[in-house]
């Protein structure tokens, strides 16, 4: 306890040697043929050496235009309209190209969200590292080469001297991150912008790389820049978060201060989006913000919340309130901040949330709608050698799918989550026919679903619909929203021709769409609005049973809650069954009513999504757990982290799957041999809970919980 | 501790074409006396120091006004710094006390510390000073006591054993022999969370040693 209060206080003296960054008052404009747009305006906040800044807020409130200026990226018609940002005390606006850029290459680095496009895909990766060196520094080839081998260590890349000789695309996407991260490390920046570094990462790979960022700013004193969407991962990496919203900063504070007792009410919105891991719809609900972010033209003229808000007052409509200081420190941009108390906050009346039963009631009995047993899918592989193209050489294939056995019951939703490439859309792929299976059986309703589309009838089709991932590439871009819905309607026959009109609409209203939505193209809507129409198109044949393929993974926080509500709503209203898939172990928790974890090809552990959530746990559960960040400073999690990538599906280890990376092998005797010989056993735990492991139920009971309250200080 | 553990990291740094005016303003806009003056990467090409930037009486005198300010306009980062050959630098491997030596000798101010030529932090009087506070833990609260005692491990081992069997953190610790008392040493041990009497008390129980001074510091 003295021991604590010592180390805040020795820091809190030591660290007054000015900031590295300081930003005061900034507005960005874009100039354009009318005029100019400002994208951001009064943005002031200041990062300290060692110190991690976060920057929040949905998309398109300017959090990467703030990056961008800072740069000078804004590209030829944006400029630095007002304001200074000064870097190690010099000011950057107004510096030339030339300074700027020597600035950039010695003191300044950025990581973007897509590691892909930050590597040049035809040059072998040392030669880009080394480059840095050579070229910024002078060194000389080998030195530059030793340096970056001793980077790559740093940021724990698995054999690194191997690497060098490698090209981007032989590396897996979070090695590629860790190769950028390296790389922005190698001249010792002051400053380190990281743009949505983790976005596109799996759990376990973005729990790698906070906890590097995490190292890597204690060890170097780098200041950083870390701008997110993700509330989860500010609260693992950040010591102050500014809040963004709309090109403005509404709220600025410590990641304690602003997790705890958000003041803005933008803040207060978007802490009420997001799912808290361990909730479930039953017990909690998500109050997604009533509209979006208004773009740069059309800001209100007082309070840029004042539309959106559920405290408006007049003052709020006609003055622009000024950034102020709390008198703990936090400083907030509301009229009205300190007097709105988060607690005493009632859902707006337009805001329609879903009626969940929970369920209840009639469940247990219900009969399963959709049952799979032993479910297996194969991609035969094309070997190169002259055996295998004569097809004389030993057939070889990824097994995407291996033994999946669930069984759904009506009215319920499975939940699906592992890491990338574990097989989970390819089941679900199989299930809806656009791939034949293998072997196994699967049952809707009594058919048999095993094969693909071309051997279903058009009923079949109908019952079973699929939201997809990506909006943007399953809609026809030339089609109108009303043509697109329309079509599986008259394709089934579902509905009579001249009706099909009202009934879109119908569908649309209850999307939380209007009519006039009808005759828009896709490039006319924004993202949630676009899922929201492939909820439509899914839902326009009135199926049974619903596929969603990571349906919210790419949108706001605010626009996830939405849509979540909206296929809550939908489910309750139509006894919908679903099969949902995410990475986000939260959502899945919110919205599922079982979960089945799955690693390369192979389901885990399946059980209702509470006992999935705690102990006893399969050791990939606990590992894909512990990794989730989650927004709330006063969480404790247990610091497990895998080791290594997934392996390759074309020859998975032997024995368990997942023995190779397994933290808890060592729990069996002989360090676990038995899980490399042999395919483990299925563990009943009841109530359908079933876990995939040689460890014996007693020791998987043992495990203390991975989430835990820290204790109030 | 090691000079990496106390410099100051991400110095403010300048380029040899920054016009003097501006490299005197920045300096009197951060509130810092030294700037080095880094090439391309970061390599170190020279200092500036306050005195530095001061034009010699002797040579002011022999200009007329036009002159001043045309010679003063002219003036760049690279003209007026001490050039890196002259420049006392260190590297972060060494010892603080290292450092302060070389700083006394050569009565400078600060050593930019150096990595393969590379500028990774500067480490001044302040950085300095700043360390001996960590050292002597400062920044908390607690009792600073002096206690007097002959050489030899004994009795140190013994006041210390007295301190951590009661639990009592030790935040800060110096020794230092005591002037003009050969033989006898002055330890300084700072512990948090405790009342004078509790300490007199404890250390008192060990023979052979005396406390010469005894606060509370906040």
């Amino acid at each position: 306890m003295a021991e604590a209060a010592m180390d805040w206080t020795v820091n809190k003296n030591l660290s007054d040697a000015g900031p590295v960054l300081k930003i005061e008052e900034v507005a960005v404009a874009y100039k354009v043929r009318h005029g100019e747009i400002v994208a951001v305006q009064n943005v002031s906040f200041e990062i300290k050496r060692g110190e991690s800044y976060g920057i929040v807020g949905e998309s398109g409130c300017g959090k990467s235009t703030v990056a961008w200026a800072i740069v000078n990226f804004l590209g030829a018609n944006g400029y630095v309209k007002a304001g200074s940002i000064k870097f190690l005390g010099q000011d950057l606006v107004g510096k030339t190209g030339e300074e700027l850029r020597k600035l950039r290459g010695d003191q300044i680095a950025m990581v973007y969200q897509d590691p892909m496009q930050a590597l040049n895909p035809s040059m072998k990766l040392g030669d880009q590292m080394k480059e840095v060196l050579t070229v910024h520094r002078g060194m000389s080839d080998a030195d530059a080469a030793k340096r970056c081998i001793e980077m790559l260590d740093r940021v724990y890349m698995p054999d690194a001297a191997n690497v060098m000789k490698r090209y981007p695309h032989q590396i897996s996407g979070g090695q590629q991150q860790r190769v950028v991260i390296a790389m922005a490390l190698l001249n010792n920046p002051a400053l380190l912008i990281m743009d949505e570094p983790t976005t596109a990462l799996d759990v376990t790979v973005e729990a790698a790389v906070l906890d590097l960022i995490a190292e890597l700013r204690r060890d170097f004193d780098t200041a950083i820049m870390y701008i997110t969407h993700n509330l989860g991962v500010v609260a693992r990496v950040c010591n102050r978060v500014g809040v963004m919203y709309a090109g403005e900063m509404v709220e600025r504070g410590t990641v304690e201060q602003i997790f705890k007792k958000p003041q803005h009410p933008y803040t207060q919105g978007l802490m009420r989006c997001v799912p808290k891991l361990g909730a479930d719809k039953a017990s909690s609900m998500l109050y997604p913000i009533i509209g979006r972010v208004p773009p740069p033209r059309n800001r209100p003229i007082g309070c840029i919340f004042n539309p959106r808000c559920d405290y408006t007052q007049d003052r709020c409509i006609e003055e622009r309130p000024q950034l102020r200081d709390m008198p703990n420190g936090v400083s907030v941009r509301c009229h009205f901040a300190g007097e709105i108390d988060p607690a005493q906050w009632t859902p707006p009346e337009e805001l329609k949330l879903p009626s969940i039963s929970g369920g209840d009631g009639d469940n247990g009995e219900a009969e399963p709608i959709l049952t799979v047993n032993g479910l297996k899918k194969y991609y035969p592989v094309q070997g190169s050698s002259l055996k295998d193209l004569l097809g004389r050489g030993p057939k070889r294939y990824v097994k995407a799918v291996e033994d999946a056995t669930f069984s759904v019951k009506k009215g319920k939703t499975l939940g699906i989550v592992g890491e990338s490439g574990c097989g989970k859309s390819t089941l679900i792929k199989t299930l809806i026919g656009l791939e034949e299976s293998t072997a196994g059986e699967a049952q809707f309703l009594g058919f048999d679903i095993t094969g693909d589309l071309s051997t279903r009838n058009k009923q079949l089709i109908q019952e079973l619909q699929m939201v997809f991932q990506n909006p943007d590439s399953t809609m026809n871009p030339s089609y109108s929203v009303g043509q697109q819905i329309g079509r599986p309607m008259i394709r089934f026959g579902t509905v009579p021709k001249n009706q099909v009109r009202d009934e879109v609409i119908k569908l649309l209203q209850a999307m939380r769409l209007g009519e006039n939505y009808y005759d828009r193209l896709p490039r006319q809507l924004s993202g949630g609005e676009k899922q929201r129409v492939g909820i439509a198109r899914a839902l326009a044949s009135s199926p049974n049973v619903v596929l969603c393929d990571e349906p919210v993974s790419a949108l706001d926080v605010s626009v996830q809650a939405a849509i979540l509500n909206l296929l809550l709503d939908v489910q309750a209203e139509s006894g919908t069954t679903m099969i949902f898939i995410a990475h986000d172990l939260s959502v899945v928790r919110f919205f599922s009513d079982d979960v089945a974890v799955m690693y390369l090809g192979q389901i885990m552990e399946i059980g209702p999504a509470d006992a999935i959530y705690a102990p006893p746990y399969h050791p990939y559960t606990e590992a894909l757990l512990s990794a989730v960040p989650i927004p709330d400073p006063t969480i404790q999690q247990k610091h497990i982290r895998l080791e290594g990538n997934v392996p390759s599906a074309i020859s998975p280890p032997s024995g368990c799957r997942f023995h190779t990376r397994c933290p808890r092998r060592h729990l069996l005797p002989n360090n676990g041999k038995i899980c490399e010989e042999e395919l483990p056993p299925w563990r009943e735990i009841g109530d359908g809970h079933r876990i995939f492991c040689h460890i014996p139920l007693e020791t998987l009971r043992t495990f203390d919980p991975i989430i835990t309250q820290k204790e109030e200080d | 501790m090691l000079v990496k553990d106390c410099m100051t990291r991400h110095p403010i740094m300048i380029s040899p074409e920054t016009p003097a005016a501006e490299a005197q303003k920045i300096m009197a806009e951060n509130q810092i006396r030294h700037l080095p003056v880094v090439g391309s990467g970061k390599r170190l090409l020279g200092l500036i120091t306050r005195q530095r930037l001061s034009l010699k009486p002797d040579e002011l005198g022999s200009l007329n006004i036009w002159e001043i300010s045309r010679r003063l306009s002219a003036m760049t980062a690279k003209k007026i710094m001490l050039k890196a050959e002259h420049v006392q630098t260190i590297i972060p491997d060494k010892t603080v006390e290292r450092a302060a030596r070389i700083m006394t000798d050569h009565k400078v101010g600060c050593l930019p510390v150096l990595e393969d030529g590379i500028v990774v932090g500067i480490l001044t009087e302040t950085d300095l000073l700043k360390s001996f506070q960590t050292m002597l833990g400062l920044p908390a609260d607690g009792v600073r006591v002096t206690v007097r005692m002959p050489g030899g491990v004994g009795i140190f081992k013994q006041v210390i054993v007295a301190i951590s069997e009661e639990g009592w953190p030790i935040l800060g610790l110096g020794s230092f022999p005591t002037r003009k008392q050969p033989g006898y040493w002055d330890s300084v041990f700072k512990i948090a969370g405790v009342n004078i009497d509790e300490v007199e008390a404890v250390i008192n129980q060990v023979p052979n040693q005396e406390i010469v001074d005894i606060r509370e510091v906040v």
